[in-house]
């Protein structure tokens, strides 16, 4: 028995394998499309090792006790090192400096290191190095100043091929902002991914797989028609249905498995590509990129059973007699009720497991769950509602009652093709109106609107001597019209210690009126006045007007030794403000006019300058970093406003468009092959139509209708279902929907893709409209 | 003096060349043809009897030779002025596959008047009547699918007079049928052309399909030979 099977399985492998021209244009076809699914479901197979990999990395180049507290003593081989990350454009970069406290032959060494830079010294990353190089990075190089580069970091010390990194050899590191190092390697103090990007991630791996799944599907339909009629042939010459069956799984395993080899061949292939592919500064080393063993035994097993189950299942809807193929005259009728509960459930499934989500909490698997189901929901609710409006459309111009008709009499096929938009679109706009709220959220914070083109300088310094020059510094710096200084410390309220033993504080600022009027629209100004600031958003201390303040040194224990105190009453005729700069959660707290508080009584003093620069000009901001230098502890350079995300943010939503439109294009390519395949099938009938006089522009108008009816109603749907499910993922991190309109784009893309997959299909369509099909001999 | 106007023809063709390839399939035929007349042009296969049907209705231009329809000659039009001329003119039946699967039979017979700007319901209509007339009214809401044979070419006879055509082509309408269907399928469409004043090119292989015109012609290695001498006497 087992035998016969396997013969039948071979016959339909021989088919495929020797089907001529044709026979093998079909073979290649679903061995590229299964080709490019299974590619895509290896990189995403990779993605656990990729991010392991460079997480390992990263933990390695970590000082291994830069977390502890502690201050190591200075031995032979010890390092002092502090932190240098700085920001050029939109690039972050890593950067460290770095200080032998012996001989620097002897000092441990950062990963990926295989020199350690003296003073005036550094070694880059690849990536850095290209960029100081060209001329795009000239406003960077002068950050460095004459800093010789004098070797590249391997990739052991970075997290990606196209990370920016360095270190830079110095000689005038202490303990006081640095670390001493005794070695490399830290678990510790890493920061946890946060909930909503978590969620984010895993919807995205569900919305983007999903698709490919219906490709793979779809692909392995290519040339259906063609073998039913070649197994209708079998019947004649004695084949049974189940023989028929085994035989059609035969010859679509064929172009299956060649896909699969094709899709390792393309992964591997893509795979030494992808090194030299940076997008949102993610990049990965080629050997990053290796599937997960399970994943690929489960791609590889999976692909070829989902193609089996596809055709046999597609055979069940036709009847393969000895004298044809006979499509069932009528087709059952779609039913409803499993479709719409897979959508409730998948509700059902996240309203639970969102419930944990506010609490920083996610359960992946079972959110995963829940964005499937309510996913696979809309799409299986498509056939049944293209079946259900097609079935009600009468009527029209010839165009349309053609597309119209072709569509009632099969409307599974256009259906089936256009599932894999539905779930994208309904994805990416779930994850378009998540990130819509998380924007809104951000540039509330940073206060966008009123701080556009203003940057602020910060350092700590020894004596408030220093402050006129750091403003001036920065007052020259180029690009920099006008600034605003401030001198800032820290006070203690005279008021009882929390259960820790911990005084209540609060930030202290004294600058001039025309600082406080520039930063915190304080009205009418006179020195002597004194002001407290308010935020909504940073809970501090109450201070109200008369409270008294230490301004002496805080000690770094509560149980410490106590400096002597000195005191500040806040004057009672000060006035609470509450501005966008203060709202942007900057500064909360007292700010006073020299008249009113003394700076050189303040301790821990640091000087800040709010920089105003000329609109639109972006080398202002870099000519600023330039002034603030690499010593990011000792003194630094941000902006005040302009859309602020983490960098995760912004990957992840270039991952989304980018992913999206991949998704889309794939969908389209496939629609292309199903209405080419679909004209092919047709050339007599278009013949006859040809004859009859049927003009051009009907035949055309027909294929665009017959594509654009299914895909806008997946679309709709796909709006309606991307919405519903952006609101519970929303709801889940508690945020409130910030555009409603998220399927607008989205959808616009689709209706670019109906034009796109008929003006494609056109060519094919003018070419079949001649005569040539009307010969019989 | 040219065939079309000594003749009183509907529809001339005069020394036609065509090769598919390196197969002449016509050297040099001629045809002529006149108002409700019912011509048969016979032959064996593969003797070029489709590709100067296709050559006579504008379908296939000739390589060389002319076609002339109602002192208008094909050759010398455009592709959309030839289209509009089977909408508006011709009628056509073919051995298979010549209905849309997808339009039932009631609208695949209103096909021809949809094309030429009918509304639809009037087209409809009028596709009732000659459905009935074909007598095969009675599946005017199947699809061609759920149809028989002889059914279908019954439909298809319709399609090709239910825009009141000068001229109906005709390749092998009976070549799919039994002798029954198909006999009964010849006694209605030559009715119908008669009535109508129809003229009918019929290109069959079937003497017995043959005996419902009224003047043979036969095509043997890609030369018409006009039994009647039409062609030849002009």
């Amino acid at each position: 028995m087992r035998g016969q099977w396997l013969r039948e399985l071979g016959m339909g492998v021989r088919f495929a394998a020797t089907g001529g021209r044709s026979g093998w244009t079909r073979t290649l076809l679903t061995a590229v499309g299964v080709g490019f699914g299974v590619a895509v479901l290896l990189l995403a197979a990779s993605v656990p090792t990729a991010l392991q990999n460079a997480e390992a990395r990263k933990d390695a180049r970590q000082p291994d006790n830069v977390f502890s507290g502690s201050v190591e003593p200075a031995g032979p081989g010890t390092l002092l090192m502090e932190w240098g990350n700085t920001t050029y454009r939109d690039l972050g970069i890593y950067g460290k400096h770095v200080q032998a406290d012996g001989d620097p032959a002897d000092a441990v060494r950062p990963p990926g290191v295989a020199r350690l830079p003296r003073p005036g010294e550094m070694v880059v990353s690849p990536a850095l190095r290209e960029l100081l190089d060209s001329s795009e990075g000239a406003l960077l190089a002068e950050r460095f100043g004459d800093a010789r580069i004098v070797g590249t970091i391997a990739p052991e010390g970075l997290k990606g091929p196209g990370e920016l990194a360095y270190y830079l050899g110095a000689d005038n590191l202490d303990t006081s902002k640095g670390w001493r190092v005794t070695g490399f390697g830290s678990t510790g103090g890493e920061r946890p991914l946060d909930a909503a990007l978590v969620l984010l991630l895993v919807v995205m791996i569900t919305v983007f797989l999903a698709p490919i799944v219906v490709f793979i599907a779809t692909a392995v339909r290519f040339g259906g028609e063609r073998r039913d009629q070649r197994l209708a042939a079998l019947r004649l010459v004695g084949a049974d249905v189940s023989m028929t069956r085994r035989v059609a799984a035969g010859e679509v395993l064929f172009g299956t498995l060649l896909g699969v080899v094709t899709g390792f061949a393309l992964f591997l292939a893509g795979r030494q590509l992808a090194e030299h592919v940076t997008i949102s500064q993610i990049s990965v080393y080629a050997a990053d990129l290796t599937p997960v063993w399970w994943l690929t035994l489960l791609v590889m097993t999976a692909v070829p059973v989902v193609a089996i189950v596809v055709t046999v299942a597609a055979l069940h809807g036709v009847s393969i007699g000895p004298l044809g193929v006979f499509r069932a005259g009528t087709t059952r009728r779609r039913r409803v009720w499993w479709r719409g509960t897979a959508l409730v459930l998948g509700v059902a499934v996240l309203l639970y497991f969102g419930s944990t989500v506010r609490d920083g909490r996610v359960n992946q698997w079972g959110v995963a769950a829940g964005v499937l189901l309510m996913l696979a929901g809309v799409t299986a609710l498509l056939p049944w509602a293209v079946e259900r409006v097609v079935s009600r459309m009468n009527g029209g111009p010839l165009a349309w009652q053609l597309a119209t008709r072709r569509l009632q009499l099969n409307s599974g096929m256009a259906a089936r093709a256009v599932s894999g938009v539905t779930v994208a679109v309904a994805g990416a706009v779930a994850l378009h109106m998540l990130f819509s709220a998380v924007e809104v959220q951000q540039t509330k914070e940073v206060g966008r609107e009123s701080l556009r083109d203003r940057v602020e300088a910060s350092a700590d310094i020894e004596d408030a001597a220093e402050f006129e020059p750091f403003v001036q510094r920065y007052a020259r710096t180029e690009g920099v019209e006008s600034a605003y200084g401030w001198l800032g410390s820290y006070a203690t309220v005279d008021a009882e210690p929390d259960a820790n033993g911990y005084l209540p504080g609060t930030g202290v600022r004294v600058a001039d009126c025309r600082t406080l009027r520039e930063l915190f629209a304080v009205g009418t100004c006179a020195d002597g006045d004194a002001f407290l600031v308010e935020s909504p958003h940073v809970p501090e201390a109450d201070v109200r007007p008369g409270d008294r303040l230490n301004l002496a040194e805080i000690p770094e224990e509560p149980d410490g030794p106590r400096p002597e105190p000195v005191w500040w009453t806040v004057p009672e005729d000060a006035r609470t403000l509450s501005d966008t700069y203060a709202e942007a959660g900057y500064f909360v707290g007292v700010v006073a006019t020299p008249g009113a508080l003394d700076a050189s009584r303040l301790a821990e003093l640091s000087a800040g300058a709010v920089l105003e620069t000329a609109p639109g000009d972006a080398d202002a901001l870099e000519h600023v970093r330039n002034t603030a230098g690499l010593r990011e502890f000792q003194e630094r350079a941000q902006p005040l406003g302009g859309t602020v995300f983490t960098s995760e943010f912004v990957t992840i939503r270039n991952a989304l468009f980018v992913g999206a439109l991949v998704v889309m294009l794939v969908i389209a390519a496939s629609m292309v092959v199903s209405t080419l395949e679909q004209l092919r099938e047709r050339r007599r009938q278009l013949s006859v139509l040809v004859a009859f006089g049927t003009r051009r522009g009907t035949l055309g108008a027909s294929v665009l209708w017959q594509t654009a009816v299914p895909v806008v109603l997946g679309l709709v749907l796909a709006s309606a279902g991307g919405t519903g499910l952006g609101v519970l993922l929303l709801d889940m991190l508690g945020a409130q929907v910030t555009d409603w309109l998220a399927f607008l784009p989205l959808a616009g893309a689709g209706l670019g893709m109906i034009v796109l997959v008929t003006l494609a299909s056109l060519p094919m369509l003018w070419r079949l409209m001649r005569p040539d099909g009307l010969r019989t001999e | 003096m040219t065939a079309q106007n000594a003749s009183g023809a509907l529809l001339t063709a005069t020394a036609l060349h065509k090769t598919y390839g390196a197969t002449a399939a016509l050297a040099g035929a001629d045809f002529a043809i006149r108002p409700g007349e019912i011509v048969a042009v016979m032959g064996p296969s593969g003797s070029g009897k489709s590709t100067l049907l296709h050559c006579l209705a504008g379908i296939v231009t000739p390589d060389s030779g002319t076609v002339f329809y109602r002192g208008h000659e094909l050759s010398g039009m455009s592709d959309a002025e030839r289209s509009a001329l089977r909408r508006g003119e011709f009628g056509f039946v073919f051995q298979f596959g010549q209905l849309v699967p997808e339009l039932t039979c009631t609208e695949n017979v209103a096909l021809p008047l949809r094309l030429a700007g009918v509304e639809r319901k009037a087209a409809e209509a009028r596709a009732r009547t000659w459905l009935e007339r074909l007598e095969v009214d009675d599946v005017r809401h199947h699809r061609p699918g759920q149809v028989s044979g002889g059914q279908g070419q019954r439909v298809a006879v319709a399609r090709a007079l239910v825009g009141s055509p000068r001229v109906v082509f005709a390749d092998e309408p009976t070549g799919a049928l039994d002798s029954l269907n198909g006999e009964r399928v010849m006694e209605l469409l030559s009715e119908a052309a008669r009535e109508t004043k129809a003229a009918v090119v019929l290109v069959t292989h079937e003497s017995r399909v043959a005996a419902y015109s009224d003047r043979e012609v036969v095509v043997r290695d890609g030369k018409a030979q006009d039994l009647a001498g039409l062609a030849g006497a002009a």
